[in-house]
């Protein structure tokens, strides 16, 4: 079985990423690799997810390798409304 | 508790005379678990040394554990007073370490670092063209020195007339790691060493530099980091005179020995393997691979040094509190495990996985890495265009266990 992410069953599926600004150092790798999803926020220097916030899981797992920080997770799925 | 104990002392200088001793960190990974290092056959007075890609990364991530500011970052050990007189962010833990970084990392972002691009091309074409009217000389006084030394100082606000005099007092820096002694005097220094960043006179010549151009600066800002700097505020507070010095001194250190470093040893890689670099001429799309394998390839910085605040275990092996612990990022940097074909040259090698020369991540992850790409592919680029061919002489190293360097090379244009 292929360590690839980006080969994975599940690669192109759409995941949510979250930022957590205390760990994060403004590199700006994300904001290179990912425009669309990440940016430097002028004033602070953190990256902020803009628009949707999703993207590609293989996508996702990239830039959360290339954040030098640690700073970037995929958000976990919401929990399923119980039925009343 | 048993211990490994290393049969080379890696803290002696001698070990990197004539570059990365390959054949002692390959022993060194192999060794399971981590290798304890008697520095100077003293077993009592020593460090354990982390030669791994996985645990590198390791240390690297886990400042709680493994400080940069309970201990020296250096092998050697200096007192509280001395490592609080030269503390720069380089020698703190988050969160103290974040406020203070994120007062300059806007400017390197790899975004932010576009905007010098045209100047770094236009410093690489000049220094070539020079070195291609002279058809020979030392590369790295002609080349691998002034231009990161320039473009740092462009960033900062250095006037183009003080270069020289940068590179002249950063290289004395480098030499505080050496075996070479000092001459505690030089400069006009009537500080003790101890209390000097690297031991060094020159670190007190910088502190007195960095203090006239902020004055300067304080009364005539410019749209320069200094300025940037001198204008900051952390908590409320500006800078104290001390944080602006070490602040300074830490950028004109960080942003031109190691470039210098690359830059140098790029020359020895189009020696040694120029078929690589006519892959590269031939698809400029292998650029910022290839600019990723002169980095793995010449590790500038050999190791930086945590101490641990409690006890753990690391690779294995238990690490009491206190125990310096030394990644070498040089050794990682030619992991089998990680790098397949680990010690061949290869401008395509894959990216991931990252290599460690500019540290293992996290929140010291080197605050100049897209500016040394920048700087690095402009020069590859420019030399691969110019489709030079080079004899090299023989490369003098830098008397240091610290950094990765290289004095002297001739290079002539075949």
């Amino acid at each position: 079985m292929s360590d690839d992410p980006t080969q994975a069953a599940d690669a192109a599926d759409e995941v949510f990423v979250v930022v957590d600004a205390q760990t994060c150092i403004g590199v700006g790798q994300c904001e290179m690799l990912e425009p669309n999803v990440f940016a430097l926020d002028e004033d602070t220097d953190i990256a902020v997810i803009i628009g949707e916030g999703s993207l590609a899981r293989s996508r996702a797992v990239t830039v959360i390798d290339r954040c030098p920080s640690g700073a970037i997770s995929i958000a976990p799925p919401p929990s399923p409304t119980p039925s009343s | 508790m048993e211990r490994t104990v290393g049969a080379t002392d890696l803290a002696d200088p001698q070990v990197y005379a004539a570059g990365i001793p390959h054949g002692v960190f390959a022993e060194l990974r192999t060794r399971p678990g981590l290798t304890w290092n008697a520095i100077g056959g003293d077993i009592s007075d020593g460090f354990w040394s982390v030669s791994r890609h996985r645990d590198v990364v390791e240390v690297s991530r886990d400042p709680e554990t493994f400080s940069s500011a309970v201990g020296h970052i250096q092998i050697y050990d200096i007192d509280a007073d001395a490592l609080d007189a030269r503390a720069s962010m380089i020698d703190m833990d988050p969160p103290v370490h974040t406020r203070l970084r994120r007062l300059v990392s806007a400017a390197f972002t790899p975004r932010h670092v576009q905007s010098y691009a045209e100047a770094v091309r236009n410093r690489v074409r000049d220094s070539l063209d020079a070195f291609e009217a002279a058809g020979a000389g030392d590369w790295v006084a002609a080349v691998a020195k002034p231009i990161p030394i320039g473009v740092i100082c462009d960033i900062l606000g250095v006037p183009e007339q003080d270069h020289d005099y940068m590179i002249e007092l950063s290289d004395h820096l480098v030499a505080g790691t050496s075996s070479e002694p000092l001459d505690p005097g030089a400069y006009g220094n009537t500080t003790d060493l101890r209390l000097l960043p690297f031991n060094s006179p020159a670190a007190h010549a910088l502190n007195e530099y960095a203090h006239s151009l902020g004055e300067q600066r304080r009364r005539q800002p410019q749209d320069d980091l200094i300025t940037k700097l001198i204008e900051a505020e952390v908590d409320g507070e500006r800078l104290s005179d001390e944080e602006f010095a070490n602040f300074f001194r830490l950028m004109i250190f960080a942003g031109n020995e190691t470039t210098r470093s690359s830059m140098s040893h790029l020359a020895l890689h189009l020696a040694r393997f120029p078929e690589e670099f006519d892959r590269v001429r031939r698809d400029r799309s292998l650029i910022d691979s290839a600019v990723e394998e002169v980095i793995r390839y010449s590790s500038p910085i050999l190791y930086f040094r945590r101490t641990a605040t409690r006890d753990v275990v690391l690779a294995g092996t238990p690490v009491a509190k206190g125990e310096r612990v030394v990644m070498w990022y040089a050794a990682a940097n030619f992991d089998s495990d990680v790098f397949a074909d680990a010690e061949r040259f290869d401008v395509g090698r894959p990216t991931p996985p990252a290599n460690v020369a500019f540290g293992g991540g996290g929140a010291h992850f080197c605050l100049g890495a897209s500016l040394a790409r920048l700087e690095l592919s402009a020069l590859l680029d420019e030399i691969v265009s110019r489709d030079w061919s080079v004899d090299v002489g023989e490369a003098e190293y830098v008397d240091s266990n610290f950094v990765n360097g290289i004095e002297h090379l001739t290079v002539s244009l075949r």
